[in-house]
């Protein structure tokens, strides 16, 4: 109903479009009586183009660096040598793969076969040093003099890690095989002696032929020989790939194109290696004696989908493991926490500590041995000599010296645990188990996209709570990436004043076809003014300009328009499909003011004019490159004129613009694109110029050279453009919006208060930046700022130089430091980083709260962290959401990725993912803390507990004539690590919290104690070291004086000391619980139950010397007061110390704990309710 | 810039097709258990607390301390060292001779005065020092199969250096049963009436039913070139040696007692009980010392002060701590949850 009122009242007359042919691919007639002919240098011109713009990636920003522009030209000139290329015969699969065995077009994602899996999955973890120590250890323990353990109790715990691994890695790869089956049996059709015919992707080779259709996904990597397309163009998407959803275009060979019988096509592909470039493809194909040079733009690559194309034909170079996508399948590098490796160097500490401990014994062992060297022969406890057989001979003595070196080594055995091993696996546990809270949390859900946070890395979870310095890419990640066009200046008219008039969810401009409704897919703001100027004015010179205003949007872009059906079958969506969010904004605004781009071809354009439709003939196409920041198109126009539209970024606009022509409206233009970028908005400026026909044949004739050139083209093509580009008019400017994300601001300023300070890295430029950066409350008028535009080495020294003086001034002052920002742009830091620079830029940027690097390069993001990461120890992240910020998050020390509109390149090289900026709150402050809290604890708490029960026996060993037999029943040794106190860590490691969460959202501050690294300190470590040997002392020694001169036997004062130890170990860490929950509860105390029923069992088989010890000791009062003697006096210390800080030096952590347990208490419970629900 | 909000979300490249409505969506299922809001305790120390805890301490320890020395105290117990006084002077090597020499007088009277009534059962231990029944090579060597079950009678691989001897299996093996205790005592007080030593149930009631088998016979037993110490009677079996029971508990420390049976008359005041003591077992060729031990028992077993005072001091320590603690927070009190003493409220500005 609704749709029939909105069609009466934009009255366009529908007549003129029932003829016309709306499917793309369709247009086999309609293209071959176009006026002027351009399609072999459109294809050609294209291809070299897109090298640089795929190379470099940082194109679409229109601010980017001339590196990537570069080293993707040279890359493009290289010649292929024999030795690093392949020969493909098409459609000559057997001579293809007769000299070299190509690989076969099936995948193995998986690691291992049935046979291999054992060796393989046990030479991979035997990698990690741990499982070595384990396996040494366990080796030692079987040479007959040094048996400390039974065979099988010294197996055991290395044999369960290496189970539960192997298990969870057999699975994995399970899954692995199952999916490579169902990709391999996929079928295709493959050209097989001249028909076509269904064949399992598996069975794919070299040099074979193959057709597919639109939607289908390419098996393998292939040359393009023809589309349904007449000009050989194919669209594909290239989501699989890079994440991209946008439409690519590839094209074929013109050469290849016109071979009507594909099967009687003949000829070499000369190409590269395989390699893992998925941006760059070199080759030649022979067809024909005639050489044709190959490049990226005429290759698909294996998991690309065909879109808008009928049917394409190519020809396979790459197969399977080879093609390229395969080859970039390696997951994300790792990298290891912070925490981490300073706990690695702790754990240095412990061996040396462990290598003492042995040195004592086995010293005063050969002190032993020396004293008593006569008695020993028939000491009733040594008896060196055995007399049982013929002749008296050393009973397992090997002389004194190897006497003290086995003592030595049954020690290290004894004492293995010193170095905590299980902490390893423990810590790998605890992160999967916070990774699984973090991944389920509500707080970073996105709606929009349905998308849950990620993490791709499983090292560096406690990292999150460290973080002193954010690195962030604006587009995309600050901002939405979503486009809006908002003002348009036109020829020195500002239309941006009634621009509040939008079209609601029925009414836009809408086009009619044979009767169906098109529709542009985003509903955009227009202004009514210029509807209305549009409509009134035509014939006027304001009319005209306005005219040559939105032609220029609808037309100078690589725009294609998608038709999607909607539920109603006579209303159709077009969606503008490209590569620049920019130019998509630019096309929707155009349409929705009349100038809809209905159909692109590689030779024409079709666009409804207000409602008349009319067909341009695209001559030419000179494609943005970074270093012109510029693109133009040359247009047939059906008057028969031919015009020049040029759109580019506004400073290399104006130097092709001819200012002495409209003098005032350029000056005007130049003030409404200062005015556009102050708040905040992306600008564009629009040239024309009309061509006469001599003109015309002269760029044409050059365009032709070029394309035709051998060498150099795409320089040679550059140059053409830029002869081409030249005395333009001004047709205007346009002001986009890149919208910031929803919580922006507020994000910036939790993680401000946090401590943290916030880079924004982008490759916009300067007036843009500051105004994102004003709008995301990154700057605040009351900043002082410091601004570096330079273009020399000399002058950044003077502007470094002034600008310290300025900040050590402003901080002398007394002013706070916190207000000064600077902003810095990328010619700067060409000359800054990697120089003597800088350090100086180091100190000004470390005393600056806030710092902008505008119109940077991908490699300079990266440069820009490791310029904080070389000189302190604090912690970065860097978060982004293009390929154009790979390189900062991989050089971070914790890498986000933004899975949005740009791809998933980000998210594939980052440590987690996650939909929106605002998020970096929850997981900073929440998560972060929670996670580098949790696991510090685990940490010390680990060491802890292996070392007091290392130093029990120690105290042991000393009055065995130290000999290390113990006390402790080898099976209650093995499982004190495994069983009785695992548990408990584990779980505490991944639930307890200090805070919760609406206390940690409600002051940021919370945060900055990992930033102080409050919670594992050395001074932290030797704390515990000296209450673990404390608590050793009091519970080796309370029952040793207490059983003194007794009749207690080995395995009772054993059994005591396990459970002593046990109990100790288990009450220490309820002792630090913060929030109880009824599994903490359980794993506690469940410990503690399952030790006393293990050390039961144990004591209940009656082959073993500890038969029925535990019941009879615990029938004793003894037993009873000095369990609970032990408990109490080890952990009077620890909880005097506690108590002491807590009352006099309280940490914020306790106080905001205590706080939330007062205001629990008189407040009611919904108060924090309604705290919660603004994060939700 | 923000007036005009509602702007692309309508038709976003992000939001899904019309005709393909939402199946699955992604959104983690709310549980208190994955968004970690599970009903929690959250105890922290105020005063009270920490006061009440370290009272509670004073309360439980100093009571048990004080009972535990006045059952240490009322414990009587004679010890009597007589390895040295057994054997005539000389050098350590005349002492082992002496010792090692089968038909040299090793009979030895000692006579000791009981200081204070004995209640019975008085306990009869034999005390050895410096004497490492803990030391590896001899805990190890035994085999626990053998002694159980008859049919392991040659399962003597751990035994070594005693598994055999002239061929033939050892029966008990090992160096633990070979270097058995084998010095007796007998008593009689001054008027010449003898006291009776029970040497039944001496040993675990676990270690007869099920360690030792009653159909395993000692066999073999001290047959080598060396002997160790005791000898076994091979009519008797193992369930009921109840001395190499007893001995086959080994020791935890080098200095350990082991029961030698019970006397179960009470001895007053005052008497003197005469010990005539066969001093056989060698402790003299690594400086070992033996000792006679007399004891009466009480609730909480020998004489041993360590408890009581352990737990005494314990107990005043956590008095201390309560009223030090008391002072503490009368004198300087600290409102708990006071947002005022959070550091950036105390020094704003500098974090």
């Amino acid at each position: 109903m609704s749709s029939h009122h909105s069609s009466s009242t934009t009255e366009i007359n529908s007549d003129e479009f029932k003829t016309v042919e709306l499917q793309p691919q369709k247009q086999n007639s309609s293209s071959s009586h176009r006026g002027i002919s351009s399609n072999t240098w459109r294809a050609n011109s294209v291809k070299e183009i897109n090298v640089i713009e795929l190379g470099s990636k940082s194109g679409k920003r229109y601010g980017s660096s001339r590196k990537g522009a570069s080293s993707s030209m040279s890359m493009s000139r290289r010649e292929i040598s024999d030795e690093d290329s392949r020969l493909v015969y098409i459609n000559d699969p057997v001579k293809s793969n007769e000299s070299f065995e190509f690989a076969g077009n099936s995948i193995r994602t998986s690691k291992y076969s049935v046979l291999t899996f054992l060796p393989r999955n046990l030479f991979e973890q035997f990698h990690r040093v741990a499982y070595v120590y384990f396996l040494i250890i366990a080796i030692l323990n079987q040479l007959p003099q040094l048996a400390v353990f039974g065979r099988f109790a010294s197996i055991l715990p290395l044999s369960m890690v290496l189970l539960v691994t192997a298990i969870k890695d057999g699975y994995e790869d399970w899954r692995r095989h199952r999916s490579d089956r169902i990709e391999n049996n996929r079928m295709s059709s493959v050209l097989v002696n001249n028909t076509f015919e269904q064949k399992k992707w598996k069975d794919i080779k070299v040099g074979e032929i193959i057709k597919f259709s639109a939607n289908e996904t390419i098996p393998c990597d292939i040359v393009l020989l023809s589309t349904s397309d007449p000009t050989g163009v194919a669209y594909i998407q290239t989501i699989n790939l890079d994440g991209e959803s946008n439409l690519k275009t590839r094209y074929a060979k013109q050469e290849t194109l016109r071979m009507n019988e594909i099967e009687n096509i003949s000829g070499v592909i000369k190409c590269e290696k395989p390699n893992r470039n998925i941006y760059g493809f070199l080759g030649n194909m022979e067809i024909d004696q005639k050489q044709l040079s190959l490049g990226p733009s005429n290759i698909v690559l294996r998991g690309c989908v065909l879109k808008n194309t009928s049917w394409a034909v190519g020809v396979v170079v790459y197969t399977g493991m080879e093609t390229k996508v395969m080859l970039n399948n390696s997951g994300a590098q790792s990298k290891r926490s912070h925490l981490e490796a300073r706990m690695n160097k702790e754990i240095i500490c412990l061996s040396f500590f462990l290598v003492l401990l042995c040195s004592i014994v086995s010293i005063l062992a050969g002190v032993w041995l020396k004293r008593h060297r006569d008695e020993l022969d028939i000491m009733p406890f040594y008896r060196r000599k055995d007399y049982s057989g013929e002749d008296v001979d050393n009973y397992n003595y090997y002389g004194w010296g190897w006497e003290i070196f086995f003592t030595f080594l049954m020690s290290v055995i004894v004492f293995q645990i010193m170095i905590p091993i299980a902490l390893y696996i423990s810590m790998e546990l605890v992160r999967l188990g916070q990774a699984f809270f973090m991944i389920r949390d509500e707080n970073m859900y996105d709606e929009s996209t349905d998308s849950r946070f990620q993490c791709r890395a499983l090292n560096v979870n406690e990292d999150l709570g460290q973080i002193k310095y954010v690195f962030s890419d604006k587009t995309g990640t600050l901002t939405e990436n979503k486009m809006e066009f908002q003002y348009a200046s036109i020829f020195g008219v500002d239309y941006s004043g009634e621009r509040t008039e939008f079209y609601g969810e029925q009414g836009g401009y809408y086009a009619q076809v044979d009767g169906v409704i098109l529709r542009p897919k985003m509903k955009v703001h227009v202004d009514g003014e210029l509807v209305r100027l549009l409509k009134s004015e035509s014939d006027t010179n304001i009319g005209k300009q306005i005219y040559d205003f939105f032609l220029a949007l609808a037309s100078c872009n690589t725009i294609v328009p998608i038709l999607v059906d909607t539920s109603d079958p006579v209303e159709k969506l077009i969606d503008y499909q490209g590569e620049s969010p920019d130019e998509q904004a630019l096309v929707y605004a155009a349409a929705a003011h009349g100038f809809m781009l209905i159909e692109r071809t590689s030779g024409h354009i079709v666009i409804d004019i207000l409602g008349d439709r009319q067909r341009f003939n695209v001559l030419g196409m000179h494609e943005f490159d970074s270093e012109r920041k510029r693109m133009s198109v040359i247009l047939g126009c059906p008057d028969s004129t031919v015009k020049v539209f040029v759109k580019g970024a506004d400073t290399t606009m104006f130097n092709v613009i001819d200012r002495s022509k409209n003098t005032d409206e350029v000056t005007a233009t130049e003030r409404h694109l200062h005015a556009y970028s102050s708040v905040g908005l992306r600008t564009l400026v629009m040239g024309m110029k009309n061509l006469s026909s001599h003109e015309f044949e002269q760029w044409r004739s050059s365009y032709e050279a070029a394309t035709n050139a051998l060498m150099g083209r795409a320089r040679l093509l550059r140059k053409v453009a830029i002869n081409l580009e030249t005395n333009l008019s001004i047709v205007g400017a346009s002001g986009i919006e890149d919208k910031l994300q929803q919580g922006v601001p507020e994000a910036i300023e939790s993680l401000r208060m946090a401590n943290m300070k916030v880079w924004v890295l982008t490759g916009d430029k300067q007036e843009t930046a500051i105004s994102i950066g004003y709008s995301s409350k990154l700057l605040t008028s009351t900043m002082t700022q410091i601004v570096i535009n330079n273009n020399s080495t000399e002058s950044c020294r003077r502007s470094l130089e002034e600008a310290l003086i300025i900040s050590r001034k402003a901080i002398t002052s007394g002013a706070n430091a916190s207000l000064l920002a600077l902003i810095i742009d990328g010619t700067s830091l060409v000359y800054i980083l990697d120089s003597e620079l800088e350090e100086q830029l180091f100190e000004l940027a470390s005393k600056c709260a806030v710092v902008l690097c505008c119109r940077v390069a991908p490699l300079q993001k990266a440069g820009i962290v490791m310029l904080i990461k070389k000189r302190t120890d604090e912690l970065t992240l860097a978060i982004g959401d293009g390929a154009n910020d790979v390189s900062m998050i991989q050089k971070a020390d914790v890498g986000i990725g933004i899975s949005g509109q740009e791809g998933r390149q980000a998210v594939m090289a980052s440590d987690f993912a996650m939909a929106q900026f605002r998020f970096l709150v929850p997981l900073l402050l929440v998560h972060g803390h929670w996670n580098y809290q949790r696991m510090a604890y685990l940490i010390l708490y680990n060491f802890y507990r292996n070392a007091l029960f290392v130093v029990v026996l120690f105290w042991y060993a000393l009055y065995t004539a130290f000999t290390l037999a113990s006390a402790v029943n080898e099976w209650n040794s093995v499982l004190y690590s495994v069983i009785y106190t695992s548990i408990p860590t584990i779980v505490v490691g991944i639930l307890d919290k200090d805070l919760s969460r609406t206390s940690l959202l409600k002051y940021p501050q919370l945060y900055t104690s990992g930033q102080k690294q409050e919670s594992y300190n050395s001074k932290l470590f030797w704390l515990t070291i000296a209450d673990t040997l404390w608590q050793s002392v009091v519970a080796f020694f309370i029952p040793l004086l207490a059983y003194r001169k007794s009749d207690i036997d080995g395995p009772s004062i054993g059994d005591l000391w396990t459970l002593a130890v046990v109990f100790l170990v288990n009450l220490h860490l309820a002792m630090d619980v913060v929030t109880w929950i009824w599994i903490i509860h359980a794993s506690i105390w469940g410990s503690i139950v399952a030790t006393i029923i293990c050390v039961i069992i144990i004591d209940v088989i009656p082959i073993l010397p500890g038969y029925w010890a535990i019941f009879h000791l615990a029938s004793d009062g003894k037993f009873w007061f000095c369990l609970i003697g032990i408990i109490i006096a080890s952990l009077i210390p620890r909880f005097v110390v506690k108590t002491l800080v807590q009352h006099y030096r309280p940490s914020d952590i306790q106080i905001a704990g205590e706080a939330e347990k007062v205001t629990n208490s008189t407040e009611s419970r919904n108060a924090e309710i309604e705290m919660n629900q603004p994060q939700r | 810039m923000n007036a005009n909000a509602p702007s692309s979300s309508s038709g976003g490249a992000g939001s899904p097709d019309v005709n393909a409505p939402r199946r699955n969506s992604k959104r983690p299922k709310y549980s208190r258990f994955t968004q970690q809001e599970l009903p929690a305790c959250k105890p922290i120390l105020t005063p009270k607390w920490v006061i009440s805890a370290f009272m509670l301490v004073t309360v439980v320890f100093i009571p048990i301390g004080l009972v535990s020395l006045f059952a240490s105290r009322d414990v009587v117990e004679i010890v009597d060292r007589y390895d040295n006084a057994c054997i005539p002077p000389g050098t350590k090597s005349q002492k082992v001779q002496h010792i090692q020499d089968a038909r040299s007088n090793k009979t030895c009277v000692r006579s000791l005065t009981v200081t204070k009534r004995m209640k019975q059962p008085i306990y009869v231990y034999y005390q050895l020092d410096n004497y490492y029944q803990n030391h590896r090579r001899y805990v190890k060597s035994r085999s626990d199969q053998q002694l159980r079950n008859r049919g392991d009678e040659n399962d003597t691989s751990s035994c070594d250096p005693e598994n055999e001897a002239n061929g033939m299996s050892i029966v008990p093996c090992g160096l633990i049963a070979w270097s058995l205790f084998n010095d007796t005592f007998s008593f009689s007080t001054r008027n010449n009436s003898q006291l009776n030593v029970n040497k039944r149930e001496i040993s675990w009631k676990s270690d007869r039913d099920e360690k030792f088998g009653s159909d395993v016979f000692p066999k073999n037993f001290q047959n080598g070139s060396l002997i160790g110490g005791g000898r076994l009677n091979e009519s008797i079996p193992l369930s009921q040696q109840e001395d190499l029971i007893v001995w086959m508990r080994t020791a935890a420390l080098p200095t350990f007692r082991k029961l030698y049976g019970k006397i179960e008359v009470d001895i007053e005041e005052g008497e003197t009980i005469n010990v005539v003591l066969e001093n056989r077992y060698n402790t003299y060729s690594f400086s070992g010392k033996k000792k006679l031990v007399l004891s009466t028992t009480s609730w909480l077993g020998g004489k041993n002060n360590f408890i009581g005072i352990a737990y005494l001091s314990v107990g005043g320590l956590c008095f201390l701590l309560a009223s030090t603690f008391t002072i503490i927070y009368l004198v300087k009190p600290r409102h708990l949850g006071d947002p005022t003493y959070l550091s950036w409220n105390r020094n704003p500005g500098g974090h």
